[in-house]
């Protein structure tokens, strides 16, 4: 086992055992900080694969701001107590049994697809990954997705204004 | 090893020295933090274990709901830091656009455009009163 | 590392997010579910995107089969800033009505 099988052993096992802590945190809080945990495994992942910008961008993106957005609005809502009314404990473990019946079926389905046998993916090493040519294949080929996705930005923020502002506005009077 | 000396950051091994780095941190902040939880004194009266706020009866939570204008400030932070991400392709790549002929506006008007929009909509946030602090 | 390693690990985080949309009631935490399970599917895209690249690197070092993959994902991110924003917005005035984040109170719609 070299260090590289050791890094992904321990990095597959903290995001696993970080996402079933979100799930079983009573506190929203715990989950939000539990599912950053997650994220940076999923970063770490992204470096021993040697897609250096999408580590960054994760990070920046996801533990950075969208995370920092769940918390604002844990916050804002007083939600740090346990509100999650209790529920009937059949219907979790069905839940988890259903999941787990799910999970079965896809792990075995991939033990036995034969087009993956012996298919390795590359670690550490290999340019696609590097921001200088995302870029180069941002501003090619993917040049009307990225306007598209400017488009979406702006319907994003004039639906967050229209949605937020109106409340605010019936509040006042 | 020897890569670690190379200044051409395009393999894993160059984020070696910050995963060491992570680690350090994590323990040293763990084995302080233990420390001190073992070592220090513990007078665990109920005064002591109050909230502390200079002397005054304190009231309430230190979480209270908080209004809605700000939520609306920290999506905006995140749509426009998003936003941001989008340029460092673009700045790396600058130079090697720049000095091809049929990439150059194209690249140029492509990002234009894209700002445009975010223009426009920040445009309409201000129209909207949106970022206005004070009501 | 072989690609079944990297598919199974996905897999787990992504029924972890299913697990998770099936048994809370908070709309916030099935929300971060949700999150979990976009990011497995980023990891994998990457992991395959890897996969080939892996083939043309051996005759070629510079090659950038697969590149795509990547930004797809990279859009997948992006697009996931959008609709948090507008998606938390709506929780936040779910909330301002009923006082409450369960979803349970959102089948009636009606009133």
């Amino acid at each position: 086992m070299n260090l590289i099988q050791i890094i992904f052993w321990f990095l597959s096992s903290f995001a696993v055992i970080s996402a079933i802590m979100v799930l079983v945190s009573k506190s929203p809080v715990h989950s939000v900080l539990w599912l950053i945990a997650v994220f940076f495994a999923i970063s770490g992942h992204y470096i021993l694969l040697n897609a250096q910008f999408l580590a960054i961008v994760n990070l920046i993106v996801y533990a950075g701001a969208i995370m920092v957005l769940f918390l604002f609005v844990i916050m804002m809502m007083n939600l740090n107590k346990d509100t999650d009314p209790q529920k009937n404990i059949w219907i979790k473990l069905a839940g988890a049994v259903s999941g787990g019946c799910l999970l079965m079926v896809l792990v075995s389905l991939v033990k036995q697809a034969t087009e993956i046998n012996g298919k390795e993916a590359m670690l550490g090493k290999g340019d696609i990954g590097l921001i200088g040519t995302l870029g180069k294949v941002l501003f090619t080929d993917f040049v009307v997705p990225f306007e598209i996705s400017s488009v979406l930005f702006l319907s994003a923020m004039v639906g967050a204004v229209v949605i937020g502002k109106k409340d605010s506005k019936l509040e006042n009077n | 090893m020897h890569s670690l000396l190379n200044i051409n950051s395009s393999t894993a091994i160059n984020y070696l020295p910050i995963a060491i780095q992570l680690i350090f941190v994590i323990g040293f902040i763990g084995t302080m933090l233990a420390l001190s939880a073992i070592t220090g004194p513990k007078r665990k009266t109920k005064d002591k274990l109050e909230t502390f706020a200079s002397g005054i009866e304190h009231h309430g939570d230190a979480r209270s709901p908080m209004a809605v204008k700000y939520f609306l400030i920290a999506i905006l932070f995140v749509l426009f830091d998003v936003e941001v991400i989008f340029f460092y392709p673009y700045a790396v790549n600058f130079r090697t656009f720049a000095a091809d002929p049929t990439m150059a506006w194209k690249t140029f008007m492509a990002v234009l455009m894209f700002v445009g929009f975010f223009v426009i909509g920040f445009v309409y946030v201000i129209k909207k009163g949106a970022l206005k602090w004070e009501d | 590392m072989p690609i079944s390693n990297y598919i199974i690990f996905c897999l787990t985080l992504f029924t972890i997010g299913i697990i998770g949309v099936l048994v809370r009631r908070n709309a916030i935490i099935v929300f971060m579910c949700i999150e979990l399970m976009l990011n497995a599917v980023n990891l994998l895209l990457v992991a395959f995107s890897k996969m080939h690249n892996g083939v043309a690197y051996l005759s070629d070092k510079s090659s950038i089969v697969g590149a795509e993959a990547q930004v797809f994902v990279f859009f997948i991110m992006v697009v996931a800033a959008a609709e948090v924003s507008v998606g938390l917005a709506i929780i936040v005035m779910m909330y301002r009505n009923t006082h409450s984040v369960d979803i349970n109170f959102l089948n009636r719609l009606k009133n």
